[in-house]
């Protein structure tokens, strides 16, 4: 398995990685919606419905349920999502709005949407994908990684738990 | 995960407090020193951090002594952990899909992966 790099750039979230696959079926995983329920859901999770309209402001309209007993309250749980599309470039790079929805299709506006720009190209060992998702909130996102989230997350939270373990006990 | 903690550490001067506070309780004076800003700019950003209950103050003889609120940090810490998770999650998924789609289609698809168009 190739690693995937998670990082903060400017007001973004930027996710890479590369896939052992020629780009034009690595981009067809992304927006055929009978290929994204081989594999979208989050593990335990399932793709139960996937509309795909691919084009300039269409959308996929989808939802993920959890499967998995062992997930708790979250297992029966359903997710459902939905992707409005604004730029369309085959095999190379789309870009739309991500949003929370219901079964009919209704955005949730209570929830942030997030910005997404996918971008596919031609590497050695096959196609990288670049995700980009941009949060209302990215520029605290970026000084939280920063401070350490990516690489230092145990030690700065161990840190704090001991740091709390004596001030509880002070 | 409240969005408030997210805006309130989007300033370098009130992560680098976070930070500090992470080794234990401080003065505004010692804040200020150890950030070498002025009190009163000590004191607006131990505000803001106070507002968004990422840190508690106590009121000791006159002064004021801020301490760090760990349980918003940790949601957030949550939060990103399960945001970086949910990915690898899914692209080691989607890796396994397309190699399983390669192997099905044979050996013209891995001539198109070594060259691709």
């Amino acid at each position: 398995m190739n690693k995937m790099t998670l990082k903060a750039e400017g007001n973004t979230l930027v996710l890479e990685r590369v896939f052992p696959a020629p780009r034009k079926l690595v981009f067809q995983a992304f927006t055929d919606g009978e290929m994204l329920k081989h594999w979208w859901g989050p593990r335990g999770w399932e793709l139960t419905f996937s509309r795909m309209d691919f084009r300039p402001g269409g959308s996929w309209h989808y939802c993920m349920k959890c499967v998995d007993k062992n997930q708790g309250d979250f297992f029966g749980m359903e997710s459902w999502g939905k992707t409005v599309y604004e730029e369309v470039a085959g095999g190379e790079k789309f870009t739309g709005i991500d949003y929370f929805s219901d079964a009919e299709g209704i955005e949730n506006t209570d929830m942030p949407p997030g910005r997404i720009m996918l971008f596919f190209e031609d590497v050695e060992g096959g196609t990288r994908v670049t995700n980009h998702t941009v949060y209302a909130s990215a520029e605290a996102l970026k000084s939280v990684i920063d401070m350490g989230m990516e690489q230092g997350v145990t030690e700065t939270w161990d840190r704090l738990e001991e740091y709390v373990a004596a001030a509880s006990k002070a | 995960m409240d969005i408030t903690t997210f805006g309130a550490l989007s300033e370098p001067s009130r992560l680098r407090i976070v930070e500090l506070l992470s080794t234990g309780p401080l003065m505004v004076g010692e804040i200020a020193e150890r950030l070498q800003i002025r009190q009163p700019q000590a004191s607006k950003h131990l505000k803001v951090l106070l507002e968004a209950g990422l840190v508690d103050v106590t009121a000791e003889a006159n002064r004021r002594s801020y301490s760090l609120r760990v349980q918003p940090l940790r949601e957030m810490d949550a939060w990103l952990d399960r945001y970086r998770r949910i990915w690898e999650d899914r692209y080691d998924a989607l890796e396994d899909y397309l190699l399983k789609l390669q192997a099905a289609n044979g050996n013209a698809d891995e001539d198109s992966q070594r060259k691709p168009e």
